[in-house]
């Protein structure tokens, strides 16, 4: 019995570690032979997702979630023999360097993202430490926060605020008799560039600037003052820099209310459905901005990359309604095709190595066309992707774009303005601090 | 400065001073009588936009019921914080600053749950304006707050000095345990600052919300001036709140117009200072507290 009992025991501790070791096993192995595709490659998402700048942040996540949405149906990315899913983790930086920071280490050592797309400007300063450490792979929409020491950061997207010259050009082009022009922009490392570049611009297309350029304050709330001040000048264009858009909306509605006549023109025009109902459409008519929506019948040319933009318009507006729709809508997304190329050119997730691929032959497929690698002169660092911008139009209450305009050809012709305007503003790399 | 540009900027003035008067005289109005400095004051003034937002813009009630419900509600609003807040805690000096910045940030997170992080589009209720001349406009909208500035504080002027519950309000302001022993309830008392306090600051919010494009965290940039008003008009006083709030309103916009906003601030903050170097009690003191 007492044998029989012993012998029975060890055949169940033996049955007991075979399944465990069995289950252990297929625990292990399942993945592997039953999820092949189930690999999953996190990206950071480190942007303001609440306060003043969240139109800059939130809606590009929104468009991230479509992006991801739509790879991980069609099967993830291909890349090193292994299929990967794609979940963005998020942080919400609020705008605050601090903040951005605390999300940096989050994202980088306890998430284990592999690449981190950031709005930039103001947060970039306390990421840049953590990302130079981890040898992390960063983007950013604001190239100003491009130098020489940024090695691991891009800006594949947009080249904010050079790009501004395009409307510039387009609106010289289209409206010559228009000769004067003012430039009000928040006080900030978003608005002083973007004027640097809106003088070189004007100077460019010999458009006169009256007076100094209108910098205020962040925390302005009443803004009729300002547009008064601008009005007494009696410009022919007033230029909205790159405002973010809740000083965009306040002050374009004081330029309807006072009695403003003549053209705009800015930056961005998030929710201008919005402005419209706030002025009228007659007022809004002709207002030039740089970013399109994307049901624009334009975006299907052939020279531009960015994968299916009007059906991408459309689930948009579906999923989050046509008023949630902003400047960053697409352009996170964008940035992950770029990424997704350059991992599986690289074969790997690994940040260095995609960075390598990404800008392996110095050209890359922005969103709006073939780009080069660029930014020396103005940077230091040649790490961002410049091509051709769309100049965007309101035409009857929708946005249209009127002409895709070429940033380079604009710069072999006036680069030494943009310079000369960008070291009087303190914006060269070497001068920013 | 053209002629133009000088009365524009009058009239951009006499905005800014009516609806930074409308605040001011409301958290004036609850340090006087119940010596508590309310922080969530600014949030206040943001519930009373939120409620244009949410009638107005989103169930197209008329603008003004919109505006007079909104008044009712943040005034309601007040009760509650006089209740649940600064009433348990009025024996601690601190205890109502401290449970105001508690409130200040429930009541932002509200917001954002309820109407999320960014701006809210309110249309004006009409694209009326008066043309004075070339150049020099109000429009209907600024109209609006600048009269409702002027009709409010005045009736709550002849309020406080007319009527037994203004005496009373006055009298707790000056010394509430004397106005106790005289028979006049604290907590009646109280309930009243709160409530109009509360609803000035809340009907401020309601008007100017087709101006300001509201979000969660409007109060604050608002409830800092409107420190810098009651400082400057004397801690306590009505009359000093109203007439600071002119003084700034004056000199900030006129600098904001002549030279920048960032340097207005500048000059908003020495202000200040030199009143309290000066005048530390502020233009008119504690002696004329409400």
């Amino acid at each position: 019995m007492t044998t029989k009992f012993a012998i029975s025991a060890i055949d169940r501790r033996q049955f007991l570690s075979t399944t465990a070791a069995a289950a252990l096993m297929a625990g292990v192995s399942m993945p592997k032979i039953a999820f092949g595709a189930d690999k999953v490659v996190k990206i950071g998402f480190l942007a303001p997702l609440t306060g003043a700048v969240a139109a800059w942040g939130k809606p590009g996540l929104d468009g991230c979630k479509i992006w991801a949405d739509w790879v991980n149906e069609a099967g993830g990315i291909p890349i090193g023999g292994d299929t990967y899913k794609v979940e963005f983790v998020a942080y919400d930086d609020e705008y605050d360097p601090g903040k951005a920071r605390t999300g940096a280490v989050k994202l980088i050592k306890e998430d284990n993202v592999q690449f981190v797309m950031m709005l930039g400007g103001d947060p970039w300063p306390g990421v840049s430490p953590v990302a130079d450490k981890e040898k992390m792979l960063v983007s950013t929409l604001l190239p100003s926060d491009l130098t020489p020491e940024t090695k691991m950061l891009v800006a594949p997207c947009e080249v904010h605020p050079i790009y501004n010259v395009t409307g510039v050009e387009w609106l010289a082009e289209n409206k010559p008799d228009l000769k004067t022009a003012v430039i009000v922009a928040q006080d900030d490392s978003l608005g002083k560039p973007s004027v640097a570049t809106y003088l070189a611009a004007f100077e460019a297309a010999g458009i006169k600037v009256l007076g100094d350029p209108i910098f205020f304050d962040p925390a302005t709330t009443d803004f009729a003052p300002i547009m008064s001040k601008m009005l007494a000048l009696k410009p022919d264009i007033i230029c909205l820099d790159t405002c973010y858009a809740d000083y965009v909306h306040p002050l374009t509605e004081q330029a309807f209310q006072q009695g403003f006549k003549g053209q705009m023109i800015s930056c961005t025009a998030d929710f201008y459905h919005k402005m419209i109902e706030k002025t009228s459409k007659e007022f809004m008519e002709g207002f030039i901005f740089q970013f399109p929506d994307f049901d624009d019948p334009a975006l299907n040319e052939p020279h531009v990359n960015f994968k299916k933009p009007n059906e991408f318009y459309a689930e948009y507006v579906k999923r989050f309604s046509e008023g949630e729709w902003s400047a960053v809508s697409w352009e996170y997304a964008s940035i992950m095709d770029l990424w997704s190329d350059a991992a599986q050119k690289a074969g790997t997730t690994e940040p260095e190595a995609v960075l390598t691929a990404m800008k392996a032959g110095g050209k890359g497929k922005q969103a709006f066309g073939e780009a080069v690698w660029w930014g020396k002169e103005l940077f230091g660092i040649d790490n961002a992707l410049v091509g051709v911008w769309p100049v965007v139009v309101i035409e009857g209450g929708k946005a249209k774009i009127k002409q895709f305009k070429s940033i380079p050809d604009w710069w072999n012709k006036h680069s030494a303005l943009m310079i000369k305007h960008m070291e009087a503003l303190k914006q060269m790399y070497y001068q920013r601090s | 400065m053209t002629a133009e540009l000088f009365l524009q900027t009058i009239v951009n003035a006499t905005y800014a001073a009516s609806y930074m008067a409308l605040i001011a005289v409301g958290l004036v109005l609850i340090f006087g009588v119940m010596g508590v400095v309310n922080f969530a004051h600014g949030e206040l003034y943001m519930a009373g936009a939120y409620a244009v937002v949410a009638l107005y813009a989103g169930l197209g009630i008329p603008f003004f019921v919109a505006v007079v419900i909104g008044l009712i509600f943040v005034g309601l609003l007040g009760l509650i914080m006089e209740y649940g807040l600064f009433r348990p805690l009025r024996d601690n000096p601190l205890g109502g600053l401290i449970a105001s910045i508690g409130f200040l940030l429930i009541m932002q997170t509200v917001a954002v749950l309820g109407f999320g992080v960014h701006m809210e589009h309110v249309p004006p209720s009409t694209q009326e304006k008066i043309v004075f001349a070339d150049g020099v406009v109000l429009t209907y909208q600024r109209l609006y707050v600048i009269l409702a500035a002027v009709g409010l504080l005045s009736a709550l002027w002849f309020f406080l000095r007319k009527s037994k519950f203004g005496w009373a309000l006055r009298a707790c302001a000056q010394d509430r345990e004397a106005a106790a022993l005289q028979g006049m309830s604290i907590n009646h008392t109280a309930r009243l600052a709160m409530f109009i306090g509360a609803a000035l600051a809340g009907v401020a919010g309601a008007l100017t919300a087709p101006l300001v494009s509201p979000t969660p965290y409007m109060g604050h940039p608002v409830i800092i001036t409107a420190f810098i008003i009651i400082i400057v008009g004397g801690v306590g006083s009505l009359e000093g709140a109203v007439l600071a709030a002119v003084l700034y309103g004056f000199v900030n916009t006129f600098v904001t117009t002549i030279y920048d906003g960032t340097l207005a601030n500048i000059v908003g903050l020495l202000l200040m200072l030199i009143v309290l170097i000066v005048k530390p009690t502020g233009l008119f003191g504690a002696k004329e507290r409400a």
